[in-house]
């Protein structure tokens, strides 16, 4: 990473750039960026691709529920056994999935990069507390976690989101501290405190800077996690039921015994969808890391 | 000794803090605590007595302390909906789940390992390049979606397994030894055990192909080359050997945390573990068996977390054999 | 006598994403039986690159081109990878660097020593042990400390025990990369020790890689001096050390204190070797020689042996004897 020098921001933002431009040149990352972008589309488009609305139950004739139909052009993934078209589900589902994917992403890279910091760059008892502080997060067993919180206050998507920021922010915490650790004792940190910056001014405008990248790579696998969560804890019956998910419809097609009439139609495309979601996060954090940190694989 | 001795304390020290959660979690979330706890198909006679005996009716901190004492003895209180105690059931689920997970386990490492070697000397190839995504892809695909599919095709589409529990109905046995290693166990353990284990190989397989790699790299590999060595005693017994530490690590925290992670397997396949039991219980308002089981998955992953640091040192002797030098 | 080992235009071959780069370039040399050859030269310069090629046990991004490289009249570059096998460590052994992890560090010392006396020597545990134990005594290591982890070991005793190591199947040449390296003067004089004596007293041929003309000095009979992958001067130590007739070579004796007397005043080589990417056209080390010509940069030298196999590869080397006493002076080499 480059010195940060005068303007150490600058720098952190050509940092984000070159993350950028890395997805150019890495195949995983490329399509891994690829399927953020189609996801992020289609959330915002929903309204637009869906055939029919999500949650509307659909009839054939009169008092007739149109349970169970198969593929076609009309219900191009069939309907739901409660007559609900399963394709215009799967669209919709996807704007859940950027909602947690993201504000989680953003909670964990966000604790965990501030407590990192503080950790690494003050050390003494504030370092000791935070690290004692995760190891007790990592013995704390993370989706009867979920459950239990969920159960306690009240099942929806902020609990979830809340809870995979307070459990997973940990790994973040740890490896920005290492890298804080190093960082601090660089030149121009040095060279900062002597020419008088104060301690929080050397903490944001020098240290964080090139400690930026971290917390995006972290962030990047934290989408895959917190999708997957809310995925596992909708199946359980714990998600928001006022909001179509991926992980609704899956607990919806086992509710239904989907399996055992065998409707892959129906699902089949959810568990999909959040596998390729997830794998674009695992690709994007591979290849930045292959880039960005050729130390740690190699 | 030192080593064991801090890493004991922390283990400890996590518990602890666990423990206090739990409490906090459970008395101080909105609403009434003693509706939480207390059974509301009582009389206000028994509701009381409850009251009195888990000291409801005194101030937090004594609450907590008598909670506390209750722990160190085992009780956990009993069953809004089971009318029995909590440590009793907890007891008689864990050996399910303890049975789900170390057989997916063991089958997923056993495969790991030695598909991750594979693909360490298969490296640059194109076999690398289809795997290592079809991998990542079960790494990401949701454990109960693997175990749908499994049951529409295995259950329900050919019918060669049960759909679900832990036994054939009316089946009975004289301990719970017999059951354990029966067929017809084994014959229910089968289907939750492949879902569990799809999901779980993914791990090890590429930790084993990236230590491999690294390994491979070092000296020491280049050194018995040079002493021409065979091939096969250098994958073998030095690269693979150095490289299963990290790997054996790994197994160790995976028992802690798939015995958490279960939770969706064993609801997909009515797995009557301690996952499924918690599940039931929240959902139940059964908060004592929801606490006891939540419990326990803590007890058993952190137990796990220390077990692994134990096992790192065990098997690194750069760890347990101190320098004399 | 036929020399053990006789390498002739020797060159291996990195492929990089940046293209070819030839970490050794036709390097000629021969080692007599009996005797200590040390091969000399900065690092980078294709000294280490040589001894692995000769055991062939290179990365696999190299190529060994050229040849032959005879080891008693056999040439080890058309032998396939089942007969060089067989020649490894039997006949010929490597001493590896201290500083890298050449012990792997999960299994005993002397079960590493051992495992090669089992597989490679076809002998039973016990004849292995007591084979290990006699090897240590050799190298003047306490036996009880073979059962010791490789952490446990200071760096002198790793290195004695590599040393060890390599006399396990009594073989006939000894490849050592930097054996001293790493470790403090007293300890390296220590190891050159038990190096010279065992050597002396197997008429072992060795191969002594190393950046420092004064292990040179102090511990061989031969020596071969290497710039940017080529060899530049060879012949007899008393020869090359006090009659150079490369100025690499003069330059080299310039820069390092002597094992013997103290630091005095050491004078630099100015610059860095050339990008073996793209090395220049002329003669290599042109672009840092304050004797350079016109023709240094336009034309290669070969390496020409002259009396009494002293060879040099420069193109002023028969003025050699004038223009030592101004290579021994500071300001010749500044610019």
């Amino acid at each position: 990473m480059a010195p940060a020098r005068p303007s150490a921001w600058r720098t952190a933002s050509g940092q984000i750039g070159r993350v950028l431009r890395i997805a150019s040149r890495d195949w995983f990352a490329l399509a891994g960026t690829l399927i953020y972008l189609a996801l992020i589309l289609v959330a915002i488009f929903a309204d637009r691709i869906a055939t029919h609305d999500p949650s509307e139950i659909l009839y054939t004739g009169r008092y007739r529920i149109a349970r169970n139909l198969p593929m076609s052009w009309d219900h191009l993934l069939g309907t739901t056994h409660g007559g609900r078209d399963i394709f215009s589900q799967l669209v919709y589902g996807s704007r859940s999935a950027v909602v947690v994917g993201l504000t989680a992403a953003f909670c964990v890279a966000a604790i965990g990069t501030l407590l990192g910091l503080l950790s690494g760059f003050f050390r003494g008892w504030v370092d000791t507390v935070v690290m004692r502080l995760a190891d007790v997060v990592l013995g704390l067993p993370f989706l009867p976690f979920v459950i239990v919180l969920a159960a306690l206050t009240r099942p929806g998507t902020a609990t979830i989101v809340f809870s995979v920021a307070v459990l997973l922010w940990p790994n973040t915490a740890r490896v920005i501290r290492s890298q804080v650790l190093t960082v601090r004792e660089r030149a121009f940190v040095e060279a900062a405190r002597v020419t008088g910056c104060s301690t929080w001014r050397i903490l944001f405008v020098h240290v964080a800077p090139s400690i930026l990248p971290l917390s995006f790579l972290y962030g990047s696998i934290a989408v895959g996690w917190a999708i997957l969560t809310e995925a596992s804890a909708s199946f359980l019956g714990f998600g928001d039921p006022s909001v179509i998910s991926w992980g609704g419809m899956l607990q919806d097609a086992y509710a239904s015994q989907a399996m055992g009439r065998g409707a892959y139609n129906w699902f089949i495309p959810p568990g999909l969808c959040i596998v390729l979601v997830v794998l674009a996060g695992f690709f994007i954090s591979r290849g930045y890391e292959e880039i960005l940190f050729p130390k740690l694989r190699s | 000794m030192g080593y064991v001795g801090q890493r004991l304390i922390q283990a400890v020290f996590v518990l602890w803090v666990v423990a206090t959660l739990c409490f906090l979690m459970f008395r101080l979330m909105p609403g009434d605590p003693t509706l939480n706890y207390i059974d509301t198909s009582m009389t206000e006679e028994q509701r009381q007595n409850m009251l009195v005996a888990f000291g409801l009716d005194q101030p937090l901190y004594v609450q907590y302390l008598i909670y506390l004492k209750n722990l160190l003895r085992g009780e956990l209180g009993n069953s809004f909906l089971q009318g029995r105690p909590v440590l009793e059931l907890v007891l008689e689920a864990l050996p399910l789940t303890v049975a789900l997970t170390l057989s997916a386990l063991i089958v997923a490492y056993i495969f790991g390992v030695i598909a991750g070697a594979f693909l360490a000397w298969k490296r640059g190839s194109l076999t690398e390049g289809v795997a290592i995504p079809l991998v990542l892809a079960t790494r990401a695909a949701p454990e109960f979606w693997l175990g749908m599919i499994l049951l529409a095709i295995f259950a329900f589409g050919y019918g060669w397994f049960p759909s679900g529990g832990a036994a054939s109905a009316g089946a009975e046995y004289g301990s719970e030894w017999e059951r354990l290693f029966s067929l017809d166990f084994l014959y229910h353990l089968l289907l939750p055990a492949l879902a569990l284990a799809v999901y779980l190989q993914g791990l090890p397989l590429l930790l084993m192909r990236s230590t491999m790699l690294e390994v491979m790299q070092d000296e020491f590999v280049t050194m018995a080359r040079m002493k021409g060595l065979s091939e096969w005693t250098i994958v073998i017994r030095h690269a693979a050997r150095n490289a299963l530490l990290p790997v054996a690590t790994a197994f160790a925290l995976g028992i802690g945390g798939s015995v958490g992670g279960n939770v969706v397997v064993e609801t997909v396949f009515s797995w009557p573990g301690l996952g499924r039991m918690l599940v039931t219980a929240v959902q139940g308002s059964d908060y004592p068996l929801a606490q006891g089981a939540f419990l326990i998955i803590a007890a058993v992953l952190v137990l796990m977390n220390l077990v692994a640091d134990l096992l790192y040192g065990w098997l690194d002797p750069r760890v347990s054999h101190g320098r004399k030098g | 006598m036929e020399d053990l080992l006789s390498i002739r235009d020797l060159t291996v071959r990195y492929r990089t994403s940046q293209g070819p780069v030839h970490a050794v370039d036709s390097a000629s040399f021969s080692v007599p039986r009996g005797e200590v050859v040390g091969l000399v030269g900065e690092s980078g310069c294709g000294k280490t690159t040589v001894a692995r090629a000769v055991m062939g046990v290179v990365p696999r991004t190299a190529d060994i081109l050229g040849g032959p490289v005879l080891f008693e009249g056999r040439d080890l570059i058309r032998l396939s990878e089942r007969e060089r096998r067989a020649l490894r460590w039997k006949e010929m052994a490597f001493i590896p660097q201290t500083a890298m992890n050449a012990l792997d560090p999960v299994y005993r010392v002397g079960r590493q020593i051992e495992e090669v006396l089992v597989e490679r020597g076809g002998r039973s545990r016990s004849q292995a042990r007591a084979r290990a134990e006699e090897l240590f005594a050799l190298v003047g290591i306490d036996a009880r400390r073979l059962d010791d982890y490789p952490h446990q070991f200071s760096g002198g005793m790793k290195q004695r025990a590599s040393i060890a190591m390599a006399l396990a199947l009594e073989p006939k040449l000894v490849l050592a990369d930097e054996p001293v390296t790493a470790l403090d003067v007293i300890v390296q004089r220590q190891v050159l020790d038990v190096l010279k004596e065992l050597q002396a007293r197997l008429r072992l041929s060795v191969v002594l890689v190393t950046h420092d003309i004064s292990v040179v000095a102090y511990a061989c009979d031969r020596v071969v001096v290497m710039y940017a992958g080529r060899v530049v001067e060879s012949g007899r130590v008393g020869d090359v050390l006090e009659r150079p007739r490369h100025p690499y070579t003069m330059g080299l004796n310039n820069a390092f204190p002597d094992l013997e007397r103290a630091a005095g005043e050491l004078v630099p080589i100015e610059g860095s070797p050339p990008n073996l990417l793209d090395p220049p056209k002329g003669c290599r080390f042109a672009p840092r020689c304050p004797f350079a010509e016109a023709r240094c940069v336009a034309e290669e030298p070969p390496l020409r042996t002259e009396v009494d196999g002293h060879a040099a590869a420069c193109w002023r080397s028969d003025e050699a004897a004038a223009l030592r006493p101004l290579a021994g002076e500071a300001a010749t080499w500044r610019r």
